[in-house]
């Protein structure tokens, strides 16, 4: 296992996972906290609000892990370039500050 | 109880916050000589503060899980109502900008590695910029919106 190819590959694919997630809301599993019950994957809210941010990071830590392993293979012989573990995360946080923006222009 | 995890979460999160900060400082601002309180604060070996970066990451990041579900049930539905919207947006992009940050602690870890690896040093200078901005970030909006409104 060669941490210098995965870990740049998991941070990239997990960022990017949890931006598609967060704004479909593909979450994992759902958390009902008023009456203290988990749902598998996307469920309505059941009495009282429904709590996705669990499923939302469920979601990208299984397609994070998958996506890895599956370019091991087929990376074998390439380097991975360091910077994308970074400016992935990056891209991500400055799309949210976009995509959020109107909870600061009501 | 709930209290007593939010009071244990804020102390995690003081405790994260100096060491990602001796760091980030460290890698962005380095000094030779540990003279005087500036240079002393930057003069650390950043490295040293990597396996206590994560290990306090994950803590806090796992103790701020358990107490957001009587947030979600308290705190957010006291601030829709009042229609605070940007203090509610605020903790949106801390749960955001948190997560994802806890996406990139492997690669975080691993850039931050003994020994140093020369060629990863914008690496390690921008994954802990990123994490020092997201804790900060989420330090001060945590402790704003528990002054808005608290838990109980």
């Amino acid at each position: 296992m060669n941490l210098a190819r995965i870990t740049p590959i998991f941070s990239a694919v997990f960022a990017i996972a949890y931006v598609i997630a967060e704004q479909n809301n593909l979450a994992l599993f759902t958390y009902h906290p008023r009456i203290n019950e988990w749902g598998f994957l996307t469920e309505a809210p059941r009495n009282g609000p429904g709590m996705y941010w669990f499923g939302w990071i469920g979601s990208s830590l299984a397609v994070a892990t998958a996506l890895t392993a599956l370019s091991v293979p087929i990376l074998r012989q390439r380097s991975v370039p360091s910077i994308i573990g970074w400016v992935s995360p990056l891209i991500c946080m400055v799309l949210f500050v976009y995509l959020l923006r109107a909870f600061f222009f009501r | 109880m709930v209290v007593f995890l939010l009071i244990l979460h804020g102390l995690c999160a003081v405790a994260l916050l100096g060491a990602i900060t001796h760091q980030t400082m460290a890698a962005w601002w380095p000094a030779r000589k540990a003279v005087g309180f500036t240079p002393s604060f930057r003069a650390v070996q950043g490295a040293k503060f990597t396996n206590a970066i994560v290990i306090l990451f994950i803590i806090t990041f796992i103790l701020g899980a358990v107490i957001y579900p009587p947030y979600r049930l308290n705190g957010r539905t006291y601030l829709e109502t009042m229609r605070m919207w940007s203090v509610n947006g605020s903790f949106e992009l801390k749960e955001q900008f948190l997560a994802i940050g806890l996406g990139m602690l492997p690669f975080y870890w691993h850039v931050w590695r003994q020994s140093l690896d020369d060629t990863l040093a914008l690496a390690r200078k921008m994954t802990s910029a990123l994490l020092f901005f997201a804790v900060w970030f989420g330090f001060i909006t945590g402790h704003v919106v528990n002054n808005v409104k608290g838990l109980m």
